[in-house]
């Protein structure tokens, strides 16, 4: 008994003692594992100067045009080891961008959306280009179109090197076309200057087709396209929005409920089904059901490899002057805490390699902004590439805002808002102004960036 | 708490196997062994309180201080905004109608994994043979990742290629695009989460089951009792304080959806599934509003503590008049 | 496949347990236990078809697995294309090694960290005691899941976003788990320790020489619970990681596509791939398992 109540009070230097080092030692073990652990992630903190992270939102026939050019610039001598990983399109992709930029350990490399930039920008989760390193490798400023420079240049600083741009254009089946004898001398769709002259042509070719319909155009449930849309024939009849924070949405109410009408008449089931969603109206015209459809520039792939007849061109501007609304797709370097100055060297080796190489990036339906490539005599050859490469003159992007570009919320309140007028639950009105409301509300916020 | 005290008790008590007589021994050498204890005793507990602190406690706290911020995702606009994100957030219909999926899943989940449960966990106990096989089918689902079940459900239910389309096709039904109808997308969710998670409830009751005594059901066949007469007689009041287990974790679990949504619908079409930790998500990170991020998720908590003081109450009260 | 044979070729020798069970209780089989035979027969092979199918899906070619009408069994038979595929291009075995290092890590530590606590609440009296059991008791009621934000800006803080230890060390706190170990070392007789005490054994010897020992079961079911739930966890390892190589099996299925736009069979491979580690384990372990999770289960959440 004197032992057992003694312990305690002489136990505590001798037994704390063991403790300690049996403590230590059980650390020791966990600081192994921790080493491991430490090893392990090395691959990711220290990766040598000359293997590239580099994320983009590219998938399908995109995609493995990507990768082919990846593997062109790894062919060449001295190129650097690239790792591409591919995240799902829209918030998916930017939601998981934003957050390793905060994290400080971002991709060396990374694939925007050039509208998405000058929301993004200001929060400083992106790294700026050296110029003087791109001329190094043969890319100067006056290879980009100026409208296309004014987008990479934020706050007086390039943030992003413009690959292309995508502009929503319209695709038409030759084949039904000509069958309703809408094809001029030059093989290309008759030029139409008027709505009604364009209607009788869309009906024209919807006598011709399977479906019945001239224009398919999907919109359930895609907010993107709907907003597309609307700004093309919007931008059409000389309407802009402006989106000052603080401030309320700037635009021109009679030209957003005419260009709203407007397209109502496309959908009208007669010219296009009244209810399509993305999905259905590309495979209706793919299986060559429908005489046109309005989509963005990268359906080219898909619809080859359907072997549908088809030719493209910038959608007629029967309401003013035509407009392609767009997007680029654009280089930026996410904030690293501590980048590595060799790495972001190979960075702008492989961005130059990539660019002087679009014409393959053209092949997949988008419009190269380096220009050397666009003026080179195998650009006019592709077909149909060519016959839209003058979208590049009415090039419309999203209004700058901290909220707007492609797969942003912008679209997605455009498309909840919007959706029941297009399926003429609402009145056009209605809709509108609910979503003028909801942006209205976003400006009033201050820009979480 | 009071539990954890009384639990402890008795090993308390034991701690004086000292002879009672010996008491000026047995102060000095308590108060001792009490100093050193204290010392060793928060050594001990030091490894494991310091990732609480840092993990559990302090995030708690800052995020309840977060959500007097602007706070982004960037680390702008740190500054004190009041009460600002919290007026918003209650204004906020998505706030609201995310708390309402929330609480929707809730109590379609709820039900049928109880029911379900229940009725896998007699139909097994009757001893059918097979035993190892029904727990495998049962069970098995519970050990996938939520994005392995996701996956699989997803291909599922594929409007055009999915199994589930492609079964009803086989009646001469059109089945509906399920995860892209707002009026089935819940419902499908629903259907996978019961698949997913009902082996848990399964096992719980499976447990209870194997510990009602065989002797209650003798007694009542010498009664002349029927199978039925004997389930809601003796299984079912046996069952009962196991019930309200599976019920309460039921509900807690259901209200912390997020995983299995996010996956499948991302929370569409058109916010019709999105639940509320996944307007947080959106909002915080997708929106890079911590701050307002923040409030919303305090506004969820404290409907989770309501919850659960509603449930503590009503337990108590049955705990007394038992 | 390899999850489904497995039980599908075993009803016999379960069966015929089954079967002397019924003769235990020398009855003869009356309509009722048929009824409910076929009805747990239905069901439990409804419950098997998601993982058959996509297992099916799996081991068809891309062409097969998107072709219409859809076929059960595809045509062209059988291929492993598809995990070829997916093991010699993808992520999956990089993720599935992270899967396992940072479950084995939350688990180890989880274990080491509460048994210490569990033990000095359970055997020691001293200041501060009841106050640190209410704090544990009461810090259940907070759901981890509305700590996303401020977890994420502590870990900004601390440089551990995209790091190991920025996925392990938040999820090493399971409160429940203290609580389980406290009450289980509660039920352990003081005499087996009073003889070592007079020994002059520490308290930590004790605690490694004769509380572990006795407590294996529990510490089986902890670090089993444990493991299952930092293997399947999805949301903080989805939050705190962005680099692809540092993700684990659940998160990086669901973030990382592929370049080549949605291919089915592939995606199919890929998740059976993820499913399968924990099922085989299941296979080995069931019983331990089916215990361990009915014990920490009840006590636990």
């Amino acid at each position: 008994m004197t032992h057992l109540s003694a312990g305690p009070s002489a136990g505590p230097p001798r037994s704390g003692g063991i403790d300690r080092r049996s403590l230590l030692r059980g650390a020791g073990g966990l600081g192994a594992l921790g080493a491991l652990g430490a090893l392990a992630g090395c691959g990711a903190a220290a990766r040598p100067a000359d293997d590239i992270a580099f994320w983009h939102l590219l998938s399908g026939p995109d995609g493995v045009t990507m990768s082919e050019l990846l593997d062109g610039y790894m062919a060449t001598d001295g190129a650097a080891t690239v790792t591409p990983t591919v995240l799902a399109w829209g918030s998916p992709y930017y939601t998981k961008l934003a957050m390793a930029s905060a994290g400080g350990r971002a991709p060396d490399v990374a694939v925007m959306h050039a509208a998405r930039i000058p929301g993004y920008a200001p929060g400083g989760l992106l790294d700026e280009w050296d110029l003087d390193l791109l001329g190094e490798f043969g890319v100067r400023q006056e290879d980009f179109p100026e409208l296309i420079w004014d987008k990479m240049m934020v706050e007086g600083k390039l943030l992003d090197i413009a690959l292309d741009s995508h502009p929503f254009v319209m695709y038409y089946n030759t084949e039904i076309a000509e069958a309703a004898g809408q094809l001029g001398t030059d093989g290309l769709l008759l030029p139409v200057s008027s709505p009604e002259e364009y209607r009788e042509q869309l009906l024209a070719l919807g006598a011709q087709a399977p479906s019945g319909f001239g224009l398919s155009w999907g919109y359930l449930g895609d907010g993107s396209n709907q907003w597309r849309m609307f700004c093309t024939y919007y931008t059409q009849l000389g309407g802009t929005i402006e989106l000052p924070e603080g401030g309320t949405m700037q635009y021109q109410e009679e030209l957003a409920i005419q260009a709203i009408e407007y397209i109502l008449t496309l959908i009208d089931g007669e010219v296009g089904n009244s209810s399509h969603d993305g999905g259905t109206a590309i495979s209706e015209f793919a299986t060559g059901g429908s005489g046109a459809f309005y989509g963005g520039v990268w359906e080219i792939g898909s619809y080859r490899n359907e072997g549908v007849p088809f030719d493209m061109q910038v959608i007629p501007g029967v309401l003013g002057r035509p407009a392609a609304y767009a997007d680029s797709h654009s280089f930026v370097l996410p904030h690293q805490s501590s980048p590595n100055e060799e790495r972001r060297r190979n960075v702008h080796a492989m961005v130059a390699y990539i660019l002087k190489n679009s014409i393959q990036w053209a092949n997949a339906g988008h419009i190269p902004a380096y220009s050397p490539v666009v003026q080179d005599p195998a650009y006019a050859d592709l077909v149909p590439q060519s016959h839209y490469a003058d979208a590049s003159d009415y090039l419309v992007y999203d209004p700058p805002a901290w909220f707007t570009g492609s797969g942003s919320d912008f679209h997605t309140y455009f498309g909840n808002d919007m959706q029941n007028v297009w399926a003429r639950r609402a009145e056009p009105l209605e809709g509108w102004n609910a979503f003028v409301a909801r942006i209205n509300d976003l400006l009033a916020k201050p820009s979480p960036m | 708490m009071t539990t954890a005290d009384g639990l402890a008790a008795p090993s308390g008590a034991r701690t004086g196997s000292v002879p009672a007589g010996d008491t000026s021994h047995l102060t000095e050498g308590r108060r001792a062994r009490r100093r050193t204890d204290t010392l060793r005793g928060w050594l001990y507990c030091a490894p494991f309180l310091i990732a609480f602190g840092l993990f559990l406690i302090w995030p708690t706290i800052y995020g309840f201080w977060m959500s007097f911020t602007g706070t982004s995702l960037a680390g702008t606009n740190t500054q004190f905004v009041g009460l600002d994100n919290w007026v918003e957030a209650l204004g906020d219909a998505n706030v609201w109608t995310s708390l309402g999926n929330t609480v929707w899943f809730t109590v379609l989940s709820t039900v049928p994994l109880v029911v379900v449960a229940l009725v896998l966990a007699v139909l097994v106990n009757t001893g059918l043979p097979g035993q190892w096989l029904w727990r495998l089918s049962f069970f098995l689902p519970f050990l996938l990742a939520s994005t392995v079940v996701s996956q699989f459900w997803v291909w599922m239910y594929n409007p055009q290629l999915g199994l589930v389309n492609t079964f009803l096709g086989w009646f001469g039904i059109t089945g509906p695009t399920w995860l892209q109808d707002p009026s089935t997308a819940m419902v499908a969710v629903v259907i996978t989460t019961v698949w997913w998670t009902v082996g848990f409830n399964f096992l719980l009751y499976l447990a209870a089951l194997q510990n009602i005594p065989e002797s209650l059901y003798e007694a009542a066949s010498l009664d002349g009792a029927g199978a039925w007469r004997k389930f809601r007689s003796i299984t079912l009041p046996q069952l009962a304080p196991t019930t309200v287990l599976v019920l309460v974790l039921q509900i807690l679990a259901s209200l912390k959806v997020f995983d299995q949504i996010f996956q499948m619908t991302g929370g569409g079409p058109g916010g019709s599934t999105r639940p509320v930790l996944l307007y947080i998500y959106e909002v915080g990170f997708t929106g890079y509003r911590l701050g307002y991020a923040s409030a919303i998720s305090y506004i969820f908590f404290f409907l989770i503590i309501i919850i659960s003081i509603v449930y503590m109450v009503i337990a108590s009260r049955r705990s007394v008049k038992a | 496949m390899t999850a489904a044979t497995p039980t599908l070729s075993r009803p016999g020798p379960a069966a015929s347990a089954g079967a002397t069970s019924l003769g235990r209780r020398r009855k003869k089989i009356p309509p009722a236990r048929i009824i409910a035979f076929v009805i747990l027969v239905v069901l439990a092979f409804a419950w098997l078809v998601p993982v058959l199918w996509a297992t099916l899906t799996s081991l068809k070619t891309e062409a097969e697995a998107a072709a219409m009408p859809v076929s059960i069994f595809p045509k062209s038979g059988f291929t492993l294309g598809s995990y070829i595929e997916v093991l010699s291009a993808g992520r999956v075995p990089r993720w599935a090694w992270n899967s396992l290092f940072t479950s084995a890590m939350v688990t180890l530590i989880t274990v080491i960290i509460s048994s210490l606590a569990g033990y000095a609440l359970s055997r020691m009296r001293f200041a501060g005691r009841k106050l640190i059991i209410s704090m544990i008791l009461a810090s259940i009621m907070i759901p981890a899941q509305i700590l996303i934000v401020p977890l994420f800006q502590l870990m900004l803080t601390l440089n551990l976003v995209d790091t190991y230890w920025g996925i392990i060390l938040p999820q090493v706190v399971a409160a429940p788990m203290v609580f389980i170990l406290m009450k289980f070392f509660d039920q352990i007789p003081y005499e087996l320790e009073e003889a070592a005490l007079m020994d002059g054994a520490s308290r930590f010897r004790i605690l490694l020489s004769i509380i572990l020992p006795l407590s294996r079961p529990i510490l089986g079911a902890v670090s089993i619970f444990v493991f299952i739930g930092a293997w399947n966890n999805f949301l903080w390892p989805f939050i705190v990681v962005n680099d692809a190589n540092l993700m684990t099996l659940p998160t990086g299925l669901q973030t990382v596509i592929s370049a080549y736009g949605i291919q089915y069979a592939q995606n199919m491979a890929q998740a059976v791939l993820a499913a399968l580690p924990l099922i085989v384990v299941f296979l080995f372990f069931q019983r331990q398992i089916i215990k361990g999770i009915s014990t920490t289960g009840i006590a636990g959440t």
